[in-house]
């Protein structure tokens, strides 16, 4: 990988030369090796090389960029001119801007090289453990990869960041079929530093590869009613990345978050607790500095039901006049609560456990519905069986404010750590 | 990219090799509340080869695009299939594989816009918007253009240069209203480079209009009810219907995996007054949105019959797939970025127009819903879906209600589209990004349908 750090000071002359009154060049190079599986068997070992070179210009207030994927110097200055024609072709913003000087940096997490070798022999494994355990599941797609980045953010207020970092990640598509009777297809993502252990010991893997083969036979659940819904950590990912997509910069200068007017408000149950932590030891995933040219630090969105900070980039900042964000969101971390799994599954009367959540993009107004997959029906304190053709539909607002319990028990996929929460009042509508 | 005399690397495939070189080239302004917020232009090129050796894959790319690199990401992509095979030792024979040849350029033949003009061209947009639209609290305008040029050589002696390019504008409109604010969006464009696509701003004026006065509908709308019922789906609603809910069930990897389609070939999987099709690059004498005339593994792309009158007819296939089932490839396998291998994809998806006037099938409909637009949608491997409706209006006794806010619908499609009662004569296209590891665009197309449908609400 021919990272070099005297293209990016280059590039930031070049813009400046140009005649920009500021300059930003992001750069990365990365590699990325990855193992296949088709159908449950190892098809395809790719290995590619990229490299990413984003250049930005501002003057007198007027910004535009251009990225290409070379770093020889005729097209570096070929793109310098484009931005140039651009930023003459764009339009006074006082919003634009660079972030200011800080002290210069290198970082480094994970390991660079891949192990084809060992990506090999876990796979090999994993595929002999799945067909004599579950013989009636499928490995619709498998993708094994290590992915190794070296990044670079340089701009004219002689910000000077690095970061080196490595690492490998599992995606499994799947389903379950016994006769002509299939299950919903499941999916699940782990990032892991090395592969130190088998795949089906990470976290969760081996928990939804076990409930898609009980989900070949469904249940239509008969009629509708309100009432508390279990969401696994799985799928409560998906309603964080709901939650913090109105935190945003978009959102927020347009008007349009549920969230806008709520900084230092309760706007979940007290027992909620939500982190962003891209320089957590706990995950494997994570970033050191953000697009924007800022170092990051961890933060707490939500303390205690309290929205503590939008999620705002420095453009954002200066267009609503509110404090721009120590990170960019992600790497999520929700706090444990206090009752076991087995207890929040004792305590419903009527309700489902939502494993998987298929919905529409929520309103503007955070009304959302879709479709309950890979899920099943709880009654009595029991999980009966799983469903099929099950809508769920509620208020993204209202629901975060009817917590009844959050699991002791947290799931840590490399990505993101998440318990299971019980929201109260949701509709729940069967055939 | 530099036209390279792509035939001369022809002696470095041994074996079964694809070799593509690509770029792709976008260009992206967005506009909101009236302030120039993204002007950005990217271009990703590089070289890439896929080498089989029996049975097992071997894939390699690099951005560079000189001799040293392409000789390099041969030879890499031969190495990486040679020790998975040594791995795997599966044995299977090479492909029986038919050259074709061809060049497809769809490159404006017009003067080049430059970038001060199409900032031009989205402020006047903007300007019409915001003078005219008074009851708006927020407006979006993105314009992006994408040309992705190919040119591929494979060992079977395929030789192809293509550029496609597309256009695309999206305005999103909000109106605040008692519960929050509603917005609506549309998509403008399609195939074509922009001084082909957006020649006038005034053009568009029309279709804004439009969408605005449904918006102000929308902003008084009302819940659906729950439950089943009868509905009559607009074209974009039974194109994405089209592709999700059946397109993805019936592409040869997932039905080797185990989708619903795998046990229904030959039989009645929806109304005999179904036909879906798979167009490779023309549908009724019309350039598809996106035109394929042969796939980037070099085979000659034909239409994919998928259910005729109803009955299931064939799978899309991948060289691969089509050995395994015995038929012949049809051109399915595209790669999106030059550093993607080919995956089984479909092409411009769409129910074929029928005999029924749009008017009369919603005059038949004495209680029920006529849904116009979707904002994304899933589909599982059992063909059960879901879409979001972003605009829909009620039917009472035949006549057009009060509009609705958004919704969900679901359903099974193998079994909803035996529902199907009625199929509108006229159709009409658009241009979806569809994700199945590597994001495409797809042609998703149709009339309108009439059916019955599982409708969320309250």
């Amino acid at each position: 990988m021919a990272a070099d750090k005297k293209v990016p000071e280059f590039c930031v002359k070049a813009l400046l030369d140009a005649g920009m009154d500021q300059a930003v060049c992001n750069l990365a190079f990365t590699r990325k090796t990855e193992l296949n599986v088709e159908a449950g068997n190892i098809s395809l070992l790719r290995t590619t090389d990229d490299v990413s070179l984003s250049l930005t210009g501002i003057k007198e207030m007027k910004k535009a960029s251009s990225s290409i994927n070379k770093i020889d110097e005729e097209s570096i200055k070929k793109s310098v001119q484009e931005v140039v024609e651009f930023v003459n072709a764009s339009e006074t913003d006082p919003a634009n801007g660079i972030a200011e000087l800080q002290p210069p940096e290198s970082f480094t997490k994970g390991s660079e090289k891949p192990d084809v070798d060992l990506m090999y022999k876990r796979m090999k494994s994993f595929l002999a453990y799945t067909t004599k355990k579950y013989p009636t599941l499928t490995l619709e797609q498998v993708i094994l990869d290590h992915s190794a980045q070296h990044r670079y953010y340089n701009n004219s207020n002689e910000v000077d960041f690095k970061s080196v970092r490595g690492g490998y990640s599992i995606m499994l598509m799947f389903i379950s079929k016994k006769g002509t009777d299939i299950s919903s297809f499941n999916y699940i993502v782990v990032a892991m530093n090395d592969l130190s252990d088998e795949l089906y010991n990470y976290d969760g893997i081996d928990r939804l590869l076990a409930q898609s083969v009980q989900q070949v036979t469904t249940e239509n659940m008969q009629g509708n009613f309100v009432g508390d819904v279990i969401i696994t950590p799985e799928c409560m990912g998906s309603f964080v990345s709901i939650i913090t997509s109105y935190l945003g910069d978009y959102p927020l200068i347009t008007g349009t978050s549920i969230y806008k007017d709520s900084l230092d408000k309760l706007i979940a149950d007290e027992k909620f607790t939500l982190h962003s932590t891209p320089i957590s030891k706990e995950l494997t995933t994570g970033y050191f500095f953000t697009g924007d040219g800022y170092k990051v630090k961890n933060s707490t969105i939500i303390d205690n039901g309290v929205l503590k900070t939008f999620l705002l980039g420095l453009y954002g900042s200066r267009k609503t006049g509110l404090e721009k964000a120590v990170n960019s969101g992600g790497c999520y971390v929700v706090d444990q609560g206090d009752s076991s799994f087995e207890e929040m599954v004792k305590s419903v009367k009527k309700g489902i456990l939502l494993c998987r959540f298929s919905g529409g993009n929520p309103s503007s107004n955070g009304d959302f519905s879709g479709v309950a997959k890979n899920s099943y029906y709880i009654e009595n304190g029991k999980i009966m069986y799983p469903i099929t053709e099950t809508m769920v539909s509620g208020n993204l607002k209202e629901m975060m404010k009817n917590i009844k319990s959050i699991s002791s028990e947290r799931v840590n996929n490399g990505n993101s750590i998440l318990p299971w929460i019980t929201f109260s009042g949701v509709s729940v509508s069967g055939k | 990219m530099k036209r390279l005399d792509i035939g001369r690397f022809s002696n470095l495939l041994t074996g079964y090799t694809e070799l593509r070189l690509q770029e792709t080239r976008s260009n992206g302004i967005s506009m909101v509340d009236g302030t120039l917020m993204g002007n950005a232009k990217s271009v990703s090129s590089g070289v890439s080869a896929r080498s089989y050796k029996h049975g097992s894959w071997g894939f390699a790319s690099s951005p560079e695009i000189d001799h040293e690199a392409i000789k390099h990401v041969i030879k890499a992509s031969s190495e990486n299939a040679l020790l998975l095979d040594r791995y795997e030792k599966k044995g299977e024979p090479d492909f029986q594989t038919v050259a074709a040849a061809g060049e497809w350029d769809f490159t404006t033949n017009r003067s080049l816009v430059s970038q001060k003009d199409r900032v031009g061209f989205v402020k006047d947009i903007d300007d019409y918007i915001s003078k005219k639209f008074t009851k708006l609290s927020s407006r979006t305008i993105s314009l992006g253009s994408t040309d992705i040029e190919k040119q591929l050589l494979t060992s079977a002696g395929s030789k192809v240069f293509s550029m496609t390019p597309r256009s695309m504008m999206y305005v999103i409109q909000t109106v605040d209203s008692d519960s929050g604010p509603v917005e609506l969006y549309t998509v403008l464009g399609g195939l074509g480079q922009f001084e082909d696509v957006f020649i006038k701003p005034s053009s568009y004026f029309e279709k804004l209009d439009e969408i605005y006065e449904h918006l102000l509908n929308k902003a008084e709308g009302v819940f659906p009810k729950a439950g089943i019922r009868q509905c009559v789906l607009d074209a974009d609603i039974a194109g994405i219907l089209a592709h999700e809910a059946i397109g993805h069930t019936t592409e040869a990897d997932l039905v080797r995996g185990g989708s619903i389609a795998a046990d229904r070939m030959g039989q009645m999987v929806a109304s005999p007054l179904i036909t879906l099709t798979d167009f490779a690059h023309t549908c009724m004498g019309e350039t598809c949105p996106v035109p394929v005339h042969i796939d980037d593994e070099g085979t000659l792309a034909e239409d994919v019959t998928i259910i005729e009158d109803g009955v299931l007819k064939s799978y899309m296939h991948n060289r691969e797939s089509a050995l395994e089932f015995g038929v012949k490839p049809a051109g399915n396998a595209r790669g999106n970025k030059f550093s993607d291998e080919p995956l089984i994809r479909m092409r411009n998806t769409a129910i074929l127009p029928g005999t029924s006037k749009l008017q009369d099938m919603i005059q038949s409909v004495e209680d029920g819903y006529y849904l116009l637009q979707s904002s994304n949608g899933q589909a599982d491997s059992t063909s059960e879906f879901m879409f979001g409706v972003v605009l829909g209006y009620e039917i009472k006794n035949g006549k057009i209600g009060r509009a609705l806010k958004d919704v969900t619908i679901s359903g099974i499609a193998f079994d909803m589209m035996k529902t199907v009662t009625a199929v509108s004569d006229n159709m009409s296209w658009k241009v979806g990004m569809c994700g199945k590891k590597q994001p495409i665009s797809v042609g998703m197309g149709g009339p309108a349908i009439q059916c019955s449908i599982n409708i969320g609400g309250k």
